[in-house]
């Protein structure tokens, strides 16, 4: 039995209700997508008490199914004006999960916008709304000390919470959950959900799980042997079983430069001359040397471990092992070769609490004006410092990119639906440039990874120069993606599920196996296409239309080296993408 | 025909030199000399491979010129 947990910050009260047989299928981001989609009008003000904050564990978190404890955090975007699922690693989603709870819903707005509040959730099932007033104005690891000082020695719990950045409603703030180790390093990051967190006077979440056991599956023997299946091939795939446990995320980096798609200052070159300092070999070597940790999960249940920690000079820890897309953006986007000034600024955001990929475009922006000059990462640390202790100039940048192109002049402004656009160019990767223009989240690359097809061999092959496939690549994945981050899994175990035929239905046994209820593939694309659908229509509702599935004139304008590429994906294959949207409408009787 | 040869992750430790290193090295190969016959000399794994010639994706096959840059990396992703 699964249930919805409601709190207003209105009243302070806490309810719970089972969740509608006609979610029964959904968790994480169908969940999110689809209570934003039924209980937020479109055009609300993000910031308002219309607004609802929905944290949902996907379908099989709780479970044995591996790298299945993924979060999704929904909301109305105060960064896009759109829709947004904003997901995360991390102990939440598991801890959530076994507390049976499906989706935990903030709605409403407290009397007292200087009041803040921790929300704090037992393992015994009880549930109670704190005055935490103390906290206010607290980064984030300071947040987690205070935490935990309030919890029994022996407690096991996890957090979710906000940084100053949030409190004061900036559109790039982001929302921190703690690791298995209880640092506040993973990030519900993208949309400026932390604002929306800090619009609730909310600062903390608490979840513990202690003593609780595993969700329990509806065929306990079939899960396992389908866990076994998944596991098995998500630890002998070339990628997930080697190359990311090895050198993490940011393995990327040097493929990506040689493919001449890397975004270097600003969107202006391709490639990075300093690319090596900040590589993930590179990161390896020195993280080794250090004594840092170089391979673990970020939430328990984990078997690829990507995760890392990255140490100081000192040895001692800054912050984990900054991932590929924020030693890209707070790295070459500014022209900054050097992986202790990388992690200085990936922890300063973590700390602020904002979103990594927006502050590095943010960043890169900002020094594209003139204002502080490419490769100044000093000057970069002071201008997220400023943010995080919201002075005039940082509450400027605290709004990320676009808000920071247009107070400076910048003309270059990479952001679609006014998100910053992450870290590969879609000029010499055209595929990926699909999704950026379509994605129902703005500008993400998670939304439809076609650098698997279009640089990296893995699922086949898509010639990145091309126009061709692109659109029909972008929206498989899409829909593929948004099923992934319904069930909780964590989207690198696409790599062995596009390549291993049996990994890919491994996901309908685990499905059928713990709901009792059929499953197969179509089945689940159906997931997909529904997640995207109330997706979509709430976007269309919240004033989108066709014009905003497109990239910034620059992309199409001005040719980038090294290969002199523009991006060149019609608007007809643009518009194409979401074509299945009216007929799933249709069936959902949402039309 | 001079040819720079880059080794990426892992692969690193099969350049000649032994330094392993991602920067390149200047190679002196025989013209016509294709991409898998450097993969041979170099002795790489028999494993799937993701290879660039001037950043631009390369079958095996290829012939490789004077002035080329080849670059060689494992199964890699992230994101």
């Amino acid at each position: 039995m699964r249930d919805i947990v409601r709190l207003d910050m209105a009243t302070g009260q806490v309810t719970r209700e089972p969740l509608p047989e006609k979610w029964a299928r959904y968790g994480g981001r169908a969940l999110t997508s689809a209570i934003v989609f039924s209980e937020v009008p479109a055009d609300t003000d993000p910031l308002g008490p219309g607004n609802k904050l929905v944290f949902a564990p996907g379908l099989l978190a709780g479970t044995p199914a591996p790298n299945g404890g993924r979060l999704s955090v929904g909301a109305k975007s105060p960064l896009t004006g759109g829709i947004k699922e904003s997901n995360s690693g991390g102990q939440a989603a598991n801890a959530l999960a076994k507390l049976g709870i499906a989706a935990l819903i903030v709605e409403g707005k407290p009397a007292d916008p200087g009041a803040r509040w921790a929300l704090v959730l037992e393992a015994d099932g009880s549930i109670r709304l704190e005055r935490a007033d103390e906290w206010a104005g607290l980064e984030n690891y300071a947040l987690a000390d205070a935490v935990k000082a309030t919890r029994p020695a022996d407690d096991r719990y996890a957090t979710i919470t906000n940084g100053p950045a949030g409190e004061m409603l900036m559109k790039s703030a982001g929302i921190a959950v703690s690791d298995p180790h209880g640092y506040p390093n993973r990030f519900a990051g993208r949309g400026g959900l932390g604002a929306v967190m800090g619009s609730k006077g909310l600062k903390a979440i608490i979840v513990s799980d202690k003593g609780l056991k595993m969700v329990e599956s509806a065929d306990k023997q079939a899960m396992m042997a389908a866990v076994r299946t998944f596991a098995n091939a998500l630890t002998t795939h070339a990628v997930s079983g080697t190359a990311l446990p090895t050198y993490g995320t940011n393995v990327l980096a040097n493929i990506i430069n040689e493919a001449g798609g890397y975004p270097t200052r600003n969107f202006s070159e391709g490639r990075f001359e300093g690319v090596e300092g900040i590589s993930g070999e590179t990161m390896r070597e020195i993280t080794v040397q250090r004594g840092g940790n170089v391979k673990h999960g970020c939430h328990t249940g984990c078997v690829i471990q990507c995760s890392r920690y990255y140490m100081d000079k000192d040895g001692h820890y800054k912050t984990k092992g900054p991932e590929y897309e924020s030693v890209w953006s707070l790295g070459a986007d500014c022209g900054i070769g050097d992986m202790d000034a990388v992690a200085e600024l990936d922890r300063k955001c973590g700390e602020v609490g904002i979103d990594t990929i927006e502050a590095g475009v943010m960043l890169g922006v900002y020094m594209d004006s003139g204002e502080i000059a490419f490769g100044d990462a000093r000057a970069a640390l002071d201008a997220l410092d400023q943010i995080g202790r919201g002075t005039e100039l940082g509450r400027i940048l605290g709004d990320g990119a676009e808000a920071t192109g247009i107070a400076f002049g910048v003309k270059n402004i990479p952001v679609v639906k006014h998100q910053g656009l992450p870290a590969y160019d879609p000029r010499p990767i055209q595929g990926i440039g699909v999704t950026y223009a379509t994605s129902t989240m703005g500008a993400d690359h998670t939304a439809g990874y076609t650098i698997t097809s279009n640089v990296l061999a893995v699922g086949g092959t898509v010639d990145p120069f091309g126009t061709e496939g692109q659109a029909a690549l972008s929206q498989g994945l899409q829909i593929a993606t948004a099923m992934l981050d319904t069930l909780g899994f964590c989207i690198f175990v696409a790599f062995p599920v596009l390549d291993i035929p049996e990994a890919f239905g491994a996901i309908p046994e685990m499905v059928a196996a713990h709901t009792g209820q059929a499953s197969d593939v179509d089945a689940l694309m159906d997931l997909g296409k529904e997640t995207l659908t109330y997706e979509r229509l709430f976007n269309e509702r919240a004033g989108f239309t066709p014009a905003d599935d497109r990239l910034p004139k620059f992309f199409y304008e001005e040719p980038l080296s090294p290969h002199g590429a523009v991006f060149s994906v019609s608007d007809a294959d643009l518009d194409s993408v979401h074509a299945f949207v009216p007929e799933t409408a249709q069936r959902l009787g949402i039309a | 025909m001079r040819v720079e040869v880059v080794l990426f992750a892992h692969l690193s430790s099969f350049q000649p030199d032994g330094l392993g290193g991602r920067h390149s090295r200047t190679f002196d190969l025989e013209d016509g000399t294709t991409i898998a016959g450097v993969i041979a000399s170099l002795g790489l794994p028999d494993q799937p491979r993701v290879i660039f010639v001037n950043g631009r994706h390369a079958p095996e096959s290829q012939v490789l010129h004077e002035g080329d840059r080849l670059a060689i990396f494992p199964p890699v992703a992230g994101g």
